[in-house]
Formats: C-alpha cells, sequence, structure tokens
C-alpha cells in the first residue's frame, strides 16, 4: 500500500441509489438537537495524505503469551504455571475427574454451557439472540460442578474481604470459599505494592479489576484480548454503581465484612443481560451508542419536543428504541456518556417492571456522577419505544408526568412512533443495498484510503466476482463510528452471516481489530488490512471516524480499498 | 445509600399531586383521590395486588418493581361516592427501603403487604408499620394485608396472628389472592369506606 491515492475515481457516472441511502445515512449521524451540526470531515487534508500508513497486518498477530502480566514489574513474584487455588481450583487446575475432558470444551467456540461430552447442539442454540432468556442460569451449580468449570467465561464481583457479590454463574453465596481465593491473589500483589492485572493459565485469561473495595474477575477462554474483557468488567462496575451509586463504597467502610448480595437483589437480569449485549451490542466496545434511522423531519419533530422538555428543568430527555436513540437532549453543557446510556438502557430494557406502568426510580449515571442517585422517569409508548426523562430532582415525578403526556401527544400527531416502529420493523442498512458504484463526493479535501493502482474495474465485475452474496467487493458488514458524535452505525447482519454464532465471532473477531487498532504499545493504528480464513477485515481510523469492514475471505484488497474509500456514511 | 427524601407540598398531601392530566374540578366529599402507597418485602406480592386491582390481570412470572410504579384506579363506593386511587407501587428490594419515604410521604393510605407462606415478610411488615407509625401522616389509614392466600397448603402465617397484630395497632386486615382475585376489590372497597371525608365546608 503506497499513498499514492488520487481521487481519480470520482468521474463515475451517477447512481440513481446513491442519493437516497446517503440521505438516510446522513439523518442516521444528524440526530441530536443538542449538538452542533455533523460536520464533513472534509478538512483534513493534511493528515489524510499520512492515513495510509503501512500498518498492515495481513495475518493476525499473535501477541506475546507471557504467563503473568503484572501492573508493574515486581521482582518479588514469581508465578509458574497456572495459578490455579488448590482450595477452589478452576477448571484445569487441580486433577479432578474434570481433566480430561476440558479439552473438548475448549475448543468450542461459545462462551455459553457446555455439558460434559454431550449436550452441545441442544445448549447452542439457547445461545442464539432471539431465544435468548434473561436471568441467571445454573443457580443449582458452585465450584465443586464439572459443568461451572466448564463455562467458557466468568464473571465474578467480591469484595475486598472476599464476600462474593456476584456471579453470572451459580449460587454466589455458596462461590464463598472461590471468591476467598480470588481475594487472597489479588492482595497478595496488593500487599506487594502492586496491583494485578492479568493471569494466563493455559487457554484461560484471569483479568482482574480493583474498584475501590469492589473487585471484578473475568475468567475466560475465549481468547478475547485483555482490554475487551477488561472494558466488560468495567461495564458490570458501571452497571452496579448505576443501581448503587458509589456512595456503596462508605457500606465497606463501616463494615469491611458488609455483605453486598442482599442490595443488588432482582438484578440477575440485569446483569445476564449486560453480559449477553457484551456479544451482540458493538456499544460495548465501541464507547458509542446507534441512532435509529429516521426521516429527518421524523427526527426533528421528536427533537423538539425533548428540547421543549429539557428547558422546563429536565436534565436528559432520552427517547429510545429499544437499544437505538430516537433522540436526545440534554440541558445546557449536561452530555450523556455512551457508556451511561449503554448501561441506562440495559437496566431499562432487562428490567421488565417498567413496561408494566410509568414509573419513577432513583438511577446513577456512573459517568455522569458516580456518587449522586438523578431520578428517572420511565414510560413505554409500546412494546419497544420508551421515553426515560432523567432529573436530579427527587419530587418531579408529577412535573414529567405532565412532561410525557405533552410529548405523547406531539409523537402522535407528528406520527413520530409509527414512524419508529416502521423503522425498527425494517432494520438498519444491508450492505447488499449499497450501491456498487457510487459517486464520490466531488470534495477532493476528503480522507483517502490509498492503493497503488485503482483499479478500473466496472460495477458488474465487482459484482459478478462475488456471486451476489454480501454487498459491493464481498463486503459482509461494516460498522463505523462517529468521534466527533460518539455515534456508530452498522450494518445488519445479511448472508452469509447468519447465525448468532456467526455474528458472535464476528464481533469477536472486531474485539481483537479494536484492541489491536487502539494499542498504546504497536499502535494506535491508522489502517489495518487482515485476512485470515473467515474474514478479511478492513479498519481505517482517523481523527474524525473509525470504519471497521468485513469482507469475503477471498476479496481482492484493492477493490476492499476502493469500496471503503466510497463514502457510504460521510 | 443516603438518599434526601423530600416529597413536594404540591404532590403531597390527602388530595394528592395537583396535577394528573384528567385532574378536572376540584375534589370534594363525593369524588375523593387519594394517593396510596404499597409496602412489603419483595416478593410478597405488591404489583400483583395493583395489577389484579388496576387491570384485572395476573401475571404469575415474577418481574422485580425498580424504584416504584405508579398506577391509578377509581371505584365507586355504595353510598355513590367515587375514589380515585393514585397508587405507587413501591419496590420491596432492600437497596430501595431508604427510599421509600420518597414514595409514602404524603399518602392517605399505606397498604402493607406479606406473604402468608413466608414468616419473615411478616416481620419485615410489622417494620413498615412502625416505620409509618413514626414517619408517615399522622391520619394516614393502614392496611395489613396477607398475600397469596390461595396457598393454604403452605401457610406458616396464621390469619389470626395477621389479625391480632393488625387490630393492635389499629389497622385493617384483610387476607387476598391476587391469583385468584380474592378479596383484592374488597380490599380497596374497605378502605375507601374508611377514608375520612372531607367536610364539604372545608377548602
Amino acid at each position: 500500500m503506497s499513498s499514492s491515492d488520487s481521487p481519480s475515481s470520482s468521474s463515475a457516472e451517477e447512481n440513481p441509489n446513491t442519493k437516497e441511502i446517503e440521505d438516510q445515512l446522513a439523518t442516521v449521524v444528524l440526530t441530536e438537537s443538542n449538538e452542533d451540526k455533523f460536520q464533513e470531515c472534509s478538512s483534513d487534508t493534511a493528515s489524510a495524505s499520512n492515513n495510509h500508513g503501512e500498518n498492515n497486518h495481513d495475518e493476525g498477530v499473535e501477541k506475546s503469551s507471557s504467563k503473568v502480566v503484572w501492573g508493574r514489574v515486581n521482582s518479588e513474584l514469581e508465578l509458574e504455571g497456572p495459578p490455579s487455588p488448590s482450595s477452589s481450583g478452576y477448571a484445569g487446575g487441580r486433577g479432578t475427574s474434570s481433566a480430561s475432558s476440558t479439552s473438548i470444551v475448549d475448543e468450542v467456540s461459545e462462551d455459553e454451557i457446555q455439558e460434559v461430552g454431550n449436550g452441545s447442539a441442544i445448549e447452542g442454540a439457547t445461545d442464539s439472540h432471539e431465544s435468548w432468556m434473561p436471568g441467571k442460569r445454573h443457580v443449582d451449580e458452585d465450584d465443586a460442578s464439572i459443568s461451572w468449570r466448564k463455562r467458557k467465561k466468568h464473571f465474578f464481583a467480591l469484595s475486598n474481604a472476599g464476600k462474593p457479590i456476584y456471579s453470572r454463574y451459580g449460587d454466589e453465596h455458596k462461590l464463598a470459599g472461590f471468591s476467598a481465593t480470588l481475594q487472597a491473589i489479588i492482595s497478595f500483589v496488593e500487599n506487594g505494592g502492586d496491583c494485578i492485572k492479568l493471569v494466563r493459565a493455559g487457554k484461560h485469561q484471569v483479568v482482574f479489576l480493583v474498584k475501590g473495595p469492589i473487585y471484578l474477575v473475568c475468567i475466560s477462554c475465549t481468547e478475547e484480548p485483555y482490554e475487551s474483557l477488561k472494558g466488560q468488567l468495567e461495564l458490570i462496575y458501571g452497571q452496579m454503581i448505576l443501581i448503587l451509586t458509589k456512595s456503596i463504597n462508605r457500606c465497606f467502610e463501616k463494615n469491611p465484612k458488609f455483605d453486598m448480595t442482599p442490595l443488588l437483589g432482582g438484578t440477575d437480569v440485569v446483569f445476564s443481560s449486560l453480559i449477553h449485549s457484551f456479544s451482540w451490542n458493538p456499544a460495548t466496545f465501541l464507547h458509542a451508542y446507534t441512532c435509529l434511522p429516521l426521516a429527518y423531519a421524523t427526527r426533528q419533530a421528536a427533537g423538539a419536543i425533548l428540547q421543549d422538555v429539557a428547558d422546563s428543568g429536565v436534565l436528559f430527555a432520552i427517547l429510545m428504541c429499544k437499544h437505538k436513540v430516537v433522540s436526545l437532549v440534554g440541558a445546557q453543557k449536561a452530555s450523556l456518556h455512551p457508556d451511561d446510556m449503554l448501561l441506562l438502557s440495559n437496566f431499562l430494557m432487562s428490567s421488565e417492571s417498567f413496561r408494566t406502568s410509568e414509573s419513577f426510580s432513583p438511577i446513577c449515571l456512573p459517568r455522569y456522577n458516580p456518587v449522586a442517585f438523578l431520578y428517572a422517569y420511565v414510560h413505554y409508548f409500546d412494546v419497544d419505544t420508551y421515553l426515560v426523562l432523567l432529573t436530579t430532582s427527587s419530587d418531579a415525578f408529577y412535573h414529567l408526568k405532565e412532561c410525557r403526556i405533552r410529548i405523547e401527544t406531539v409523537l402522535l400527531k407528528s406520527s413520530v412512533l409509527s414512524e419508529v416502529q416502521r423503522s425498527i420493523l425494517e432494520g438498519g442498512m444491508r450492505v447488499e443495498d449499497l450501491p456498487i458504484d457510487p459517486v464520490p463526493h466531488s470534495g477532493s479535501l476528503s480522507p483517502h484510503l490509498g492503493h497503488h493502482k485503482p483499479p478500473t474495474d466496472s460495477p458488474e465485475r465487482i459484482k459478478e466476482s462475488f456471486g451476489g452474496i454480501g454487498g459491493p467487493a464481498g463486503l459482509w458488514h461494516f460498522m463505523y463510528r462517529s468521534i466527533f458524535l460518539d455515534q456508530y452505525v452498522s450494518s445488519e447482519f445479511s448472508p452469509p452471516i447468519n447465525s448468532p454464532r456467526q455474528q458472535k465471532r464476528l464481533y469477536r473477531a472486531y474485539h481483537k481489530i479494536y484492541a489491536s487498532m487502539h494499542d498504546q504499545g504497536i499502535g494506535p493504528h491508522k489502517t489495518q488490512f487482515r485476512r485470515d480464513e473467515n474474514y478479511v477485515l478492513l479498519c481505517w481510523a482517523t481523527q474524525d471516524f473509525e470504519l471497521y469492514a468485513t469482507f469475503d475471505p477471498l476479496a481482492d484488497k484493492a477493490l476492499a480499498i476502493k469500496i471503503c474509500n466510497r463514502r457510504w456514511v460521510l | 445509600m443516603g438518599c434526601s427524601s423530600s416529597l413536594p407540598g404540591r404532590s403531597s398531601g390527602r388530595l394528592g399531586g395537583l396535577n394528573s392530566s384528567e385532574s378536572g374540578g376540584v375534589p370534594d366529599a363525593k369524588n375523593l383521590r387519594v394517593k396510596l402507597v404499597l409496602l412489603g418485602d419483595s416478593g410478597v406480592g405488591k404489583s400483583c395486588i395493583v395489577l389484579r386491582f388496576v387491570r384485572g390481570q395476573f401475571d404469575p412470572t415474577s418481574k422485580v418493581t425498580v424504584g416504584a410504579s405508579f398506577l391509578s384506579q377509581t371505584i365507586a363506593l355504595q353510598d355513590s361516592t367515587t375514589v380515585k386511587f393514585e397508587i405507587w407501587d413501591t419496590a420491596g428490594q432492600e437497596r430501595y427501603a431508604a427510599l421509600a419515604p420518597l414514595y409514602y410521604r404524603g399518602a392517605a393510605v399505606a397498604v402493607i403487604v406479606y406473604d402468608i407462606t413466608n414468616p419473615d415478610s411478616f416481620n419485615k411488615a410489622q417494620y413498615w408499620v412502625k416505620e409509618l407509625q413514626k414517619h408517615g401522616s399522622a391520619d394516614i389509614v393502614m392496611a395489613l394485608v396477607g398475600n397469596k392466600a390461595d396457598l393454604h397448603e403452605k401457610r406458616e402465617v396464621p390469619a389470626q396472628d395477621g389479625l391480632e397484630y393488625a387490630e393492635k395497632q389499629g389497622m385493617f386486615f384483610i387476607e387476598t389472592s391476587a391469583k385468584t382475585a380474592d378479596n383484592i376489590n374488597q380490599l380497596f372497597e374497605e378502605i375507601g369506606k374508611r377514608l375520612p371525608r372531607p367536610s364539604s365546608s372545608s377548602s
């Protein structure tokens, strides 16, 4: 790849589809009435020419696999081999009856249930997004259960006294011994003035995150990068703070043996739904939110009435459909972090009671203010569409109820709600609908991925070479994140990425390449082209956006780059 | 978690918040509007009682209430008064206990619910009674409700215990089943009868 790019393909003929699709995309991006207008990123000529670095990785980069990675070097400590604690050895640690079948489990690329020797086909079905059931499963298990040890991905929260707070699988109270062991590992390292981050033990990674008196641990053999797993622990901690605020720390100051589990009573569904979203919701690692595609006028109508309400003393007014934002308005200078949005919508969607009737509940936004509750008025307009009005005032219920009635009247009158329903049914963008050969934007100042020879391919050749599967040039999927807007757009899954299993695998691949793009050691990278037996992944990061595109593994590199240079989203 | 909890003047008081949408005229002795709060341990069936009363529905799948849900229902009494209940169905989870005053402050009626199959929930009910006697409105009407009365084969709290405790505290007592709808309407009708009637000359 060299930097001899020239926008030479700008002479292509007009495609009638192009304009329409660009309009749709523009409205996806142009959402927030409290944000400045989205700016076409056409002012970075200087950086554009530097954006075609030679950071190609045609193969997966194998990370060094040191057994133990400490926060900083501590010569006192020498761990050899798997650090399996003898009292509660995690799978593969002790020579128990489970040892012989461990390898079977490790080869399966799912992190869900694997019963010993059988049942994986049946259980695999429970993994699909459609049939996924919220709530904790396998409460009957504990660390002595073979099935428990074979789970591919565990999440734990415990107190710095070793008391269990949360476990993805199994009853927390039965895991007291196991929690105490984790606590011992963490405090052993802490006593040396150090901080444990990661332990590798064979195929397992044990990731630690210390948040004051609360410890979070992930034990996983899913081969996700450390940064992804740590990010997931951060979100689990954030979800706890959303429910309880950081003033939970005071309970531990008063009583180190404080048992936090009763305070999280009834929230299993919230955490299981968050953990599930790690494998389907790009917001969990892109740290951006996504919008429901709507016509400009429709979103304007929704934004106007929300703005009206925000002016009357509401801190944030958010209209959402599932996990997608319809419109979001904040009071002056108040901004909502995308992670807060993710945690809030996860909390609201997983707690069934909000659907039953209007509610008024204390909620903490960890990135906004981790020590104080806000009050959330929540009302579902239909099964998917809900309004959240956040306020600092605990006595605002009747005011917010009135606001909701006003909003509802406007939304019905301007048929926003029916448009929202229509949009959610239609779904988002599909790669196969992308124009084969759209007209690039006329501006020659836009960033451009370079390639030595701009191929002179006819649309027909692009289409024919991939037998109609996916989009142009074998494009299977993409995600585009606008850094300025904290928003992303991703295409719907289409063939050949059909099954939830394939989707999850793709997201895992995105996790990896996202971590690699943002790696502080060897990166951050501007571009990456990575081919393996499953996909071609092409990533492109500028100061304005990040693009992650997945192609057929046999896709032509030049064509793939050419496609990415077409500005579907911009 | 320290939560300041003050309900505003305008949403407190016998006649409820000033402004639910359909508030038409001035409430009078024949058309009462009252704020009612349900309290009790988690899982005793508070939401089920409310949904049975308001919507005539029963959903056996347990849905944990978050914070508090707000519903309203109007009933007509035999003496031709109507009572509009503005119901705060609070979450029974421990983390919301500190926030309960937010919801019961200014309530004219408190319905304290326990599960007849669960003695712990009966203890928790007594805790709520004491809390309301200390911090609730002075003339609050309180009802003690033993729910899940259909599960009589699993009963662990004798009806007599509930009745005796309620009498001692000057409360009204009833056993209900949200599942079979047994005594649900009776509960709210009885509350309606016991409400003090504003004298027609008062403001």
